[in-house]
């Protein structure tokens, strides 16, 4: 797999990224592994949720966070950029089923991807799209073509609603009735969005982002608890039940 | 082109090998490459019981480096021996087990359970994890504890002994010599240099065990120097690891002293490290016009006075 053109600043602070990849589709959750140079500084490989794909061509969304991101964002010569996957397990896909997705600051990438395919599976999709502030807030429209309703939350109130994902998600259980919601962001938000949903007995996954040594499962670096032991997120996730990760 | 090394009753075909702890118990590398073209691997680290590994952060990147505290999360002897055996057998690799039990107990059954087994050839002892609070490194940081340790394990086991060995000692030939007083067939080198980090927004040290331990090609130079002094002080082979990232990197430990060497932290950013090393080492033989692989081991020692 190879970079097909240079990163396009999307928000602040957020990029979108185009790939070559020919293969069989991926898996809405599913992510792939970037080495952003060669030599040894940054070393390890870093994962990206897939964000879009038709035709040959991955899409991915990336946040500008440290060492690594900050030289895929001025990435000049993409040819020197190192790309493997897909990998990991994905997001159960559905079919003609009410859904409900909530997607917290970068964590929204992944969904975007999934919100595609279940609309095309007969799925109703209702999207909360969490966010900082409107700067932050990226490819907007296309979020809003890929679901039935959309709603924005950002911390400060610059663009749809003030608040947290989570309340959106208190208020809209208590009116409609969702078969299964899927959940991506930063921990807090997906352990406090779990926690409704378990307690209204609604079905879910979450996808996990937390540090990965190798992606492959070879390290045991990027270990969670679930119910059943010891998993690794790279391989037996990202992916994850909401009854069955301990978050 | 002679490139197959003898440790003990371990044969291997050629010197590169994959680090405990870096390739797993061979099921996932296997599928990107075929392992069996490499002289061996060394399996994660294993307890008597299952170990569920360390809370918190387990790793983290470093310059040029990574510092992990993993805790040896493992599934333990029993399903080893019946589910991890069997398929590296069926697919003909070559293993060396990695033995690193909470106590000197824990570690002689492990080591003896082991030698029962036709496909066991050598067994690797972990004296060296800095990353758990019994056994690991404790064992290898005072040498009348590693003494009595392997006098009481050397007797109790038929398999060949590789004890590998730490860094975070002042002087790490007095294991290697005590390694060998004691027994052992091999010696390793290195371990994980022990490191730390901490997050400056609290103040707190970013592993819940405080230290962790460093790898990569960071503690290259360092572990480089520490083979070539073990190579000076014993005459039993020593393997050597630690930061080996390409064929230059791999020949340089072999011209130290080591008879093989191992390729640990590399595994998890270029998964096919191991079959790019072992295939450039067979190109610089042949550039070289090298017939005997035992040429480059040790070069550096005999050229000596040549300085
Ligand atoms: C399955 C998965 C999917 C992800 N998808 C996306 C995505 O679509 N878009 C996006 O912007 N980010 C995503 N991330 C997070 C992304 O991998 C990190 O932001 C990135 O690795 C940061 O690298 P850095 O060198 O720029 O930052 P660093 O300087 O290394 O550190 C900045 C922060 O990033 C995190 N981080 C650093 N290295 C890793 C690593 N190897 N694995 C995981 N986290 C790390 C650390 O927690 C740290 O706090 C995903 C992570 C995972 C595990
Ligand atoms: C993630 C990780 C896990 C490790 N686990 C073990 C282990 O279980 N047993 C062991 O003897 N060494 C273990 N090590 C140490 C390596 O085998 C090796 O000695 C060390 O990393 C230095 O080599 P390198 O720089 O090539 O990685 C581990 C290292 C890493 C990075
Ligand atoms: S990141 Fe190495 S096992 Fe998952």
């Amino acid at each position: 797999m190879k970079l097909i053109s240079k990163p396009e600043k999307i928000s602040k602070d957020h990029y979108l990224l185009k790939i070559q990849y020919q293969g069989s589709d991926p898996i809405p959750g599913q992510f792939v592994s970037i080495k952003v140079n060669e030599g040894t500084d940054p070393l390890l490989r870093r994962p990206f949720s897939i964000f879009d794909y038709s035709e040959n061509e991955l899409k991915i969304v990336f946040k500008v966070a440290g060492k690594a991101t900050s030289i895929l964002q001025n990435s000049a010569l993409p040819e020197n950029t190192d790309i493997s996957g897909p990998y990991g397990k994905g997001f159960t896909p559905l079919e003609n089923s009410k859904v409900l997705l909530i997607g917290g600051g970068v964590g929204n990438a992944p969904l975007h991807y999934l919100s595609n395919k279940l609309r095309k599976t007969g799925c109703n999709v209702t999207y909360i799209y969490g966010s900082r502030s409107a700067e932050y807030i990226y490819c907007r429209d296309d979020f809003h073509k890929c679901s039935d309703s959309t709603y924005y939350m950002t911390d400060d109130g610059t663009d749809g609603e003030k608040g947290f994902v989570s309340e959106k998600l208190s208020q809209l259980i208590k009116k409609e009735f969702f078969d299964f919601a899927y959940i991506c962001g930063p921990s807090p938000m997906m352990k406090l969005c779990a926690d409704i949903l378990k307690a209204q007995n609604i079905n879910g996954e979450v996808s996990l982002e937390n540090y990965f040594g190798c992606g492959i499962g070879i390290c045991s670096g990027c270990t969670v608890k679930t119910v059943n032991g010891n998993r690794r997120a790279c391989i037996d996730g990202p992916v994850f039940n909401i009854n069955e990760i301990l978050l | 082109m002679k490139k197959e090394i003898k440790i003990g009753k371990l044969k291997l075909k050629n010197p590169v090998s994959l680090a405990s702890g870096t390739c797993a118990y061979g099921e996932e590398l296997n599928g990107i490459y075929d392992l069996s073209s490499l002289g061996c691997i060394f399996t994660k680290g294993l307890s008597l019981n299952p170990r569920a590994g360390n809370e918190g952060n387990r790793i983290v990147e470093t310059d040029s480096g990574i510092l992990n505290s993993i805790g040896l999360e493992n599934v333990g002897l029993e399903s080893f021996i019946k589910n991890k055996i069997p398929y590296l057998t069926e697919n003909s690799i070559t293993y060396v087990p990695n033995a690193a039990g909470h106590s000197i107990e824990d570690n002689i059954e492990i080591c003896e359970r082991l030698s029962e087994i036709d496909s066991v050839r050598a067994v690797e002892l972990n004296v060296s994890c800095p990353n758990v609070k019994a056994g690991g490194m404790a064992f290898g940081q005072n040498v009348k504890v590693l003494e009595k340790f392997l006098k009481q394990l050397r007797p109790r086991m038929s398999a060949s002994l590789i004890v590998k060995l730490s860094p975070n000692v002042t002087d790490i030939t007095e294991f290697a010599k005590c390694a060998e007083a004691c027994g052992a067939d091999a010696v390793s080198a290195v371990n994980t240099l022990q490191g730390m980090r901490i997050d400056i927004k609290t103040g707190k040290p970013y592993f819940n065990n405080t230290f962790a331990g460093l790898s990569g090609p960071a503690i290259k130079p360092v572990a480089l120097r520490l083979v070539y002094q073990i190579y000076q002080s014993v005459k039993i082979p020593v393997i050597g690891l630690g930061g080996i990232k390409d064929t230059g990197d791999a020949i340089e430990f072999m011209m130290a002293g080591a008879s093989a060497v191992q390729i640990g932290t590399m595994n998890l950013v270029y998964p096919e490290t191991g079959r790019i090393i072992s295939e450039g080492i067979d190109s610089y033989m042949k550039e070289n016009k090298i017939e005997d692989i035992n040429d480059i081991i040790g070069l550096t020692h005999r050229l000596k006075g040549e300085l």
